[in-house]
């Protein structure tokens, strides 16, 4: 395997009483599609917070090209990270344009002015599969389906190299849902960006992930490719969840 | 009916008396709700920013809004005086309330999952104040401002009792020379003029909050 580009190294994480994570230590690749699943409340969200800092671990650390997140800039390393959640979190008094030129904009980067801006902008959402004209609109005139894409395409203006999704796809409906999928394995083979995204769906999960990633009361169920995942699951509860889904396609 | 013509007829006959103490009580006004508003949005960023402030202020705040304003403006007089200072202080410790109150209220009402993932792109705690929170919360912010104005417009109406300029004039002398239609006069101008601004604030409001919904 080559240098990872996240790292976990024995990260536990506890909110009160609560264990949430235990014990966690994960090695994700470059270029790697990493899908997290586990039923909610198993602390999916909680690790991908880590990951950007948004979470400091109790014990043990988390690494970002090859770097110690709790000795980072914060800012700095959020910057270079793409961050998409499920209600998306649009800026409701920005224009899709802005929106989507918001991280370039706090960090200022250089040629995100005026028509430079804004053809950026529609090359970007071109590549979420969205119409350009929709650059000038408010995002609460478009639909669950739209939001969700410029939220992906916010995420990505800035050039990162991780990408980490929570729950994109959650609030779309089952059609929307396919496309995005799609959209979003043509965008991961065409750019090499690392992306790391968490879904309660298993046949998501073994659809779009080069690995998978199975957690459990705050456990490491399986760590594998999702053929692996359903040609020998690792645990009873793997077994129990891939069992209601080998009509799906595996990836890798 | 008679009231009403006495009043026209006093406009008419005294219209630069009345544009004099217009444009006076505009000034005073102007002068507390510009304090009152800077330092109410800024009390207001503050206790938002760091919640543990908030009981005390807001506490203050409360306090000093139930005094009633002509006792406020008693209270003063042996420290600032008579005069346009007096009332200009009284208003602006008056106006203060509304402002830090919805400031903080729009500070920190906003959508959260709008906050996370503000945060988790790399704003730094400035930027995610100057350009996600306060935008956001501006028509809430909005309607305070419209609140102080409109009271600050009414309650410069007794300022004149302390020797201040203002309607507040013609309303004080009508009282001392029985001539209720002089003291109606000046009534109706601060009712209108503070009609007007509520108008005005409330359609900005309206555009704000509308701009910073969902
Ligand atoms: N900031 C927090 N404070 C307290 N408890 C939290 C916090 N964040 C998450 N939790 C708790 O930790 C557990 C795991 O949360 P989370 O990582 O969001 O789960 P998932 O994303 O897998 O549904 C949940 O029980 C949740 O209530
Ligand atoms: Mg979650």
């Amino acid at each position: 395997m080559a240098e990872p580009i996240i790292r976990f190294e024995g990260v536990s994480k506890s909110f009160g009483e609560q264990v949430v994570l235990r014990d966690l230590s994960l090695d994700v690749a470059p270029g790697e599609f990493l899908t997290i699943i586990g039923r909610s409340g198993c602390g999916k969200t909680t690790a991908l917070r880590l990951v950007n800092g948004l979470l400091s671990p109790d014990a043990g650390r988390v690494l970002v090209q090859g770097k110690d997140v709790a000795q980072t800039d914060p800012v700095a390393l959020r910057r270079g990270i793409g961050y998409a959640i499920q209600s998306v979190g649009l800026f409701p008094h920005l224009t899709v344009e802005k929106n989507i030129a918001y991280v370039p904009s706090i960090s200022g980067l250089e040629g995100w002015k005026g028509k430079e801006r804004r053809e950026k902008a529609e090359a970007l959402l071109r590549r979420v599969g969205l119409e350009p004209e929709l650059a000038g609109r408010y995002p609460r005139s478009l639909s669950g389906g739209q939001r969700q894409r410029v939220g992906i395409a916010r995420a990505l203006a800035a050039g990162p190299e991780i990408l980490l999704m929570d729950e994109p796809f959650g609030a779309v409906d089952e059609i929307t849902r396919g496309q995005l999928q799609d959209e979003l394995l043509c965008l991961h083979q065409a750019s090499g960006i690392t992306v790391l995204f968490v879904t309660h769906d298993i046949g998501e999960a073994l659809k779009l992930g080069t690995r998978t990633l199975v957690l459990e009361a705050g456990e490491v169920q399986q760590y594998a490719p999702p053929s692996e995942i359903l040609s020998g699951p690792a645990t009873p509860f793997v077994e129990e969840l891939v069992c209601r889904s080998r009509q799906f396609q595996a990836r890798a | 009916m008679e009231l009403l013509q006495e009043i026209f007829s006093l406009y008419a006959q005294r219209s630069d008396w009345f544009l004099e103490l217009l444009a006076s009580h505009m000034a005073l006004a102007l002068s507390a709700i510009a304090m009152s508003g800077t330092l109410g949005l800024l009390l207001g960023v503050l206790i938002s920013e760091l919640p543990r402030l908030a009981p005390p202020v807001m506490g203050v705040c409360n306090v000093l809004y139930t005094v009633p304003a002509i006792s406020l403006l008693g209270i003063l007089i042996p420290f600032t005086g008579i005069g346009d200072k007096t009332a200009v202080i009284a208003l602006t410790i008056y106006g203060v309330m509304p402002m830090v109150r919805n400031t903080y209220v729009g500070l920190t009402s906003l959508d959260p999952d709008i906050l996370e993932a503000a945060r988790g792109m790399g704003s730094t705690r400035v930027q995610l104040l100057l350009r996600v929170k306060l935008p956001m919360a501006a028509g809430v912010i909005l309607a305070g401002l419209r609140n102080t104005v409109v009271m600050t417009i009414s309650v410069a109406g007794i300022a004149s009792f302390v020797g201040a300029g203002g309607l507040g004039v013609a309303i004080y002398r009508g009282i001392t020379i029985y001539n209720p239609a002089m003291t109606a006069a000046g009534s109706v101008l601060i009712a209108l003029l503070a009609f007007l601004c509520d108008l005005a604030l409330g359609a900005l409001e309206r555009y704000f909050k509308k701009r910073g919904s969902p």
